[in-house]
């Protein structure tokens, strides 16, 4: 059934490139379809495995004569290596191997520089690395390096590197990348005709990923042929690049990932340890484990790159917006190292109608680590200003802040004039959110004592959730009747394991305990997309299902010359075969399968691409109730109901878990997560869980999923889209509008520190304080 | 982490004898919650760790004598916030125990250990920098990233003290029982607890071959009660932004006797003693707190990031205070 076409275009058409089209034609499932497995909950079907210790993370990877590696970083933010003596490093008893920029191959990384680069960049920056009999070992060893640095002037901060006398940290200057411009009718204008301008200034932090399972690896060789276990979002993107930056030809190169505690966007590429792990492992000729430690996590593994926003909309005076405007820069940090983009214009341009739109998007270099995606990259940071800006135009205009929204709806993407696929999508968050919430923006109750309550709304949408085409799965039905489902996706702690074993299951009419589903490895699984974007169901899912349709036209036709039925008059259910959908003349699909047997059914399918003429979007809407003490800045949150739209819900518990981990993230963006950075020093003062403060369980207030649910059928044969970035990205907004509503104060910089919000009130002599 | 031995003596003795001459190279160890952090960050770097846990005369005992409520060096703060003499006669304490750290650490950490553990200032935290409570010559908050930092000037630090134990113990008017080479001595936790100088880069005046054997608070006076306030960046795990324990014992309608301490603004725990004597004589009432309130913050000297918490204290203050004078409030 699988089908690949690959059309060379006639001359001077197209622009040259080989198109590939591929994807049979699926009747997709609609609102309709009577669906058993599909749309229900299931515990993930690893649960068992992780709740009791067993599930094998890239740490628990021991093989034997396995080394452990350790990695000296840059202390210095910005300096040049001048030499770099391992000799006392690598006769310490029990250490095998020891590189650096001295003898390590001259292997290009980031941008132009080197695996072990002749500058370091930022605290934390790769300088040497050690495999040793243990941690204690390797740690002594890195003491005994000697490096000569030559320190060089820095810039640690956005504010540093914008500052005119700032160091040149590249030869070209700080920009990385031309500044990013989009336009569109003529925002001046518009804005001196509005009858209402809000202009605001805003700012969000760097927030850091802190998944709970940090980056790392276990590399082994077994002659040519590499193997890593890696915690990785892409092993296929990993395997590409490792293999090209070692030389190796990809069949030479296995890369895994069987379970994972977590990427947020952090894991989309081939890090340096991957290939650092690699090389001390082919120089010691042993196994080598490279894990990095909390602090080397949130040093030099990722972080969501800090923004300043500035921010105007015009409007007339029955809401309707005129213009947006917004000039946004961000610090990309020392490196741009590939992966999502942080797309911080996007939501500006996308969001609301508006026929006068002008965004600049300029990144820039810092001496700090390298900025990476970030669960929604730039729509988080664009959110926590677009929506704040949106609320305070709807208080100038006397306005519901939702009523304002749905007189500004989008039903179309008006970069590209393209209707979204599910044109109402957006509207249906706003009708169930508000519904389930009880939204009533008059509805706080009238202040008393010290604390006052509030309400707060925000929107979102998100170009990611739409899938990444092309991707491929396999189904095998073996000679008892169970099925096996191979694709070369991973699961990054989604539950897309077992997401993707009900897409199978329902398609090939067999319980969900009659299938297994093999994943996180690139030398079973045909080739699948990175897991960013929100998109491994909306890729994985349909060639899933494709596959096993493919797989079930052979069963059924197997089962016309065993049944002497023929094919069209028989069909798959709860794992029978049925005439003319007759249970009692049914058969176990064993039956047949046994009866073929050892012939195997196998099914293929692939990802076919997403429709040219419709635009895919994931929408969301949150409303929080806070509550504000006036007196000491604590914000508590009393509520968060949210409503997305994400296309067909294929498990609502897995859509429930991403939804509550979002809205923790989100709740972490807006009140307390942020990276300190001391810019005299250059150095990230909070690279650890006790001082850079993620939520805890006492922090996340209870949260209301109102479904949606409507399959997007227009995206995909599934219906579904993604959950998994989408909630976090009006979290923040949602928490500032309504800390705005109980107190009247409003807080354009992430995070709402108590410091930020008492400074606010007592400016506004609103901070309640008695005083005597 | 550097290598390093260990050792684990059955009797105080011989632990004083290994602890003897070390000169802070030799380290007693208890749960480990603050010590094992601090060697795995490089910036304690003892040579030799001598655990206490197994000493025969060393124990996690809470009892109560003639004066007042013993507890032993290795009472965990679990223990503490469930002791029923604990909160039943200071539960300043249990409250402050309860509110620190995570349960996790809650079931390791001492209160020995607790009174000891080193300031979370960033810097000193970070083994990149060489600041001056670490035997540098600078200190890099004060400039610096400062948030988080001291109130109160009292040493070329301005680190804080991140225990809750302490202010409340200080609140409670505790002292400690030490052992060293010499014997045993007593020390209120007013003395104990000292802003660090330049020949000892401590807040402690603890002798490194001294062990700290239990900590003792006199029985409350009639008609006592206590709480401890705490004000946190999220709602569990976290060091206080600013604490504040207050004691206040009646008499009649008016105050006898109070003392307020604060955490989270000094080097030490701090006393508001000009607070305190604002109070004593007086009927309790909302405007006598917040009087109260602002002669404790009256000498503060913030620093660039850390003003919010002037209001916060206050804030603190006021509450406390509300709290262990309102009425039907259970006594102390
Ligand atoms: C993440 C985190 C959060 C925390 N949050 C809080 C909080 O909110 N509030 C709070 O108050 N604390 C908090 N703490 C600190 C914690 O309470 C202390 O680390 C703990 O109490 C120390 O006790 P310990 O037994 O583990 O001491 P150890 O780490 O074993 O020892 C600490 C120091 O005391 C010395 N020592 C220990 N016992 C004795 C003794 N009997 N005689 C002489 N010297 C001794 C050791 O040599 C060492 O120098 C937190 C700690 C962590 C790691
Ligand atoms: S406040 Fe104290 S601990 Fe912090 S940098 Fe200054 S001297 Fe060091």
């Amino acid at each position: 059934m699988a089908t690949l076409r690959v059309a060379k275009p006639h001359d001077g058409e197209g622009d040259g490139e080989v198109q590939v089209v591929e994807g049979a034609a699926m009747s997709p499932w609609g609102p309709d379809a009577a669906l058993a497995v599909v749309g229900k909950s299931h515990p993930r079907l690893e649960g068992p495995e992780k709740v009791t210790g067993r599930a094998l993370y890239a740490y628990d990877v021991r093989l034997p004569r396995q080394l452990v590696a350790r990695v000296l970083r840059s202390p210095y933010p910005h300096a040049r290596v001048v030499r770099v003596d391992t000799s006392a490093a690598a006769a310490l008893p029990g250490v095998h191997a020891v590189l650096s920029a001295e003898d390590a191959p001259e292997i290009p990384w980031y941008e132009d520089s080197r695996l072990f680069d002749r500058t370091v960049r930022f605290v934390g920056d790769e300088v040497a690395a050690v495999a040793a009999e243990s941690v204690e070992v390797a740690e002594d060893a890195l003491r005994l390096v000697r490096v000569e640095y030559e320190p060089l002037p820095f810039a640690a901060t956005l504010e540093d590197v914008l500052r005119p006398d700032a160091p040149k940290l590249r030869p070209d200057g700080n920009l990385a990348g031309e500044p990013k411009t989009y336009r569109r009718g003529d925002p001046e204008t518009a804005l001196r005709a509005a009858d209402v301008v809000v202009e605001g200034r805003y700012s969000t932090a760097s927030a850091l990923h802190n998944a709970m399972e940090p980056h790392g690896c276990t590399a082994a060789w077994e002659g040519e042929h590499l193997t890593l276990w890696d915690s990785t979002q892409s092993v296929f993107t990993v395997r590409q690049e490792v293999a090209e930056k070692l030389g190796l030809p990809e069949h030479r190169v296995r890369v895994i990932k069987q379970h994972m505690g977590g990427g947020f966007g952090a894991k989309q590429i081939a890090w340096k340890h991957d290939v650092i792990a690699a090389l001390l492992s082919r120089r010691a000729g042993r196994p080598v484990q490279l894990m990095l430690d909390r602090e080397a996590e949130n040093l030099a593994a990722g972080n969501r790159n800090p923004t300043r926003q500035h921010v105007r909309l015009g409007a007339r005076r029955d809401g309707t917006l005129t213009a947006i405007q917004a000039r946004i820069e961000q610090a990309t940090g020392a490196y741009q190292v590939g992966g999502e983009a942080s797309n911080v214009s996007g939501m500006y341009q996308t969001l609301y109608r508006c026929p006068n739109v002008a965004t600049e998007q300029v990144v820039l270099y810092t001496n700090t680590g390298p900025a990476v995606a970030f669960r929604a990259p730039g729509h988080v940071e664009a959110a926590f200003a677009l929506e704040q800006a949106m609320d305070e135009l709807a208080r100038v205009l006397g306005l519901d802040p939702l009523e304002l929204r749905r007189r500004n709806y989008a039903a179309e993407d008006q970069t590209e004039g393209k209707p979204y696929s599910l044109p109402e999508g957006l509207s249906l968050c706003y009708d169930r959110a508000a519904e389930a919430f009880g939204w009533d923006p008059a509805g706080s109750p009238a202040a008393d004592g010290p604390k006052r309550r509030g309400v707060g709304f925000a929107a979102h949408d998100w170009a990611g959730g739409s899938g990444h085409p092309p991707g491929y799965a396999w189904v095998k039905l073996n000679a008892d009747g169970t099925a096996e489902v191979v694709t070369g996706t991973q699961d990054i702690g989604t539950g897309a394991r077992t997401g993707l074993a009900q897409v199978a299951a329902e398609e090939l009419g067999l319980p969900l305990d009659r299938v297994a589903l093999h994943l996180g490895d690139t030398a079973t699984g045909p080739y699948s997309p990175v897991s960013s974007g929100s998109a491994t169901q909306a890729s994985i899912g349909p060639a899933v299902r494709a596959a096993a349709a493919d797989a079930v036209a052979q069963l059924l036709a197997a089962a016309s010359a065993t049944m002497e039925v023929a094919a069209d008059r028989l069909s798959v259910r709860g794992g029978r075969i049925l005439v003319d959908g007759d249970l009692s003349r049914a058969v176990d699909v064993a039956d047949v399968t046994q009866e073929i047997a050892p012939h195997m059914i196998r099914g293929q399918g692939e990802r076919g691409p997403n429709p040219e003429d419709r635009a895919i979007r994931t929408f969301g809407a949150q409303c929080v109730e806070v509550e504000v003490d006036t007196e000491t800045g604590e914000v508590t949150l009393l509520r968060v109901t949210t409503a997305h739209d994400c296309g067909r819900i294929v498990n609502p518990t897995l859509v429930d878990s991403q939804i509550i981990g979002g809205i923790t993230q989100g709740i972490g963006f807006a009140l307390t997560e942020e990276r300190v950075v001391d810019g005299r020093l250059g150095l990230v003062l909070n690279p650890n869980l006790e001082e850079y403060k993620v939520p805890t369980v006492a922090d996340v207030p209870p949260i209301e999923h109102a479904h949606v649910g409507v399959p997007d059928t227009v995206a995909n044969p599934t219906g579904a889209k993604g959950i998994g970035e989408p909630p976090l990205i009006p979290t923040a907004p949602a928490i500032a509008n309504a800390v705005f509503d109980a107190v009247g104060v409003r807080l354009r910089d992430a995070p709402l520190s108590r410091s930020r919000l008492l400074a606010a009130l007592a400016a506004q002599g609103t901070d309640g304080e008695v005083r005597a | 982490m550097r290598r390093f031995d260990y050792a684990s003596p059955a009797t105080i003795d011989d632990a004083l004898a290994l602890l003897a001459g070390g000169d802070g190279a030799v380290r007693p160890l208890a749960g480990g919650t603050d010590l094992l952090t601090l060697m795995k960050a490089d910036i304690a770097t003892p040579e030799r760790l001598i655990d206490i846990k197994r000493l025969a005369e060393l124990d996690d005992a809470i009892a109560l004598d003639a004066d007042g409520l013993s507890i032993g060096a290795l009472a965990t703060l679990d223990d503490l916030e469930d002791d029923p003499l604990v909160r039943q006669l200071a539960p300043a304490l249990a409250e402050a125990a309860a509110a620190a750290a995570s349960p996790q650490l809650r079931n390791m950490a001492t209160i020995g250990g607790n009174l000891l553990q080193r300031p979370r200032c960033w810097y000193f935290r970070s083994s990149l920098v060489h600041c001056w409570l670490k035997g540098g010559t600078e200190c890099q908050a004060r400039d610096g990233e400062n948030a988080l930092h001291a109130l109160f000037d009292q040493s070329p630090c301005v680190a804080v003290h991140p225990s809750d134990l302490a202010t409340a113990l200080v609140a409670l008017d505790a002292s400690v029982r030490l052992r060293g080479p010499a014997g045993e001595r007593s020390l209120s936790l007013g003395e104990f607890f000292a802003p660090p100088t330049d020949d000892r880069r401590t807040e402690n005046v603890l002798a490194p071959d001294e062990l700290i054997l239990s900590v003792r608070i006199p029985p409350p006076a009639d008609n006592a009660r206590g709480t401890y306030l705490k004000a946190m960046d999220r709602k569990v795990w976290a060091f206080a932004l600013v604490g504040v324990a207050a004691t206040v014992a009646r008499d009649g309608d008016r105050i006898g006797a109070a003392r307020i301490v604060l955490g989270g603004v000094a080097q030490t725990p701090w006393r508001a003693r000009e607070a305190e004597d604002l109070l004593v004589g007086q009927r309790p009432d909302a405007d006598l707190f917040a009087r109260a309130a602002d002669a404790a913050l009256a000498g503060a000297a913030p620093l660039a990031d850390n003003g919010y918490k002037i209001p916060l204290a206050r804030t603190l203050i006021r509450r406390a205070l509300a709290a262990v004078t309102a009425d039907g409030a259970p006594p102390a």
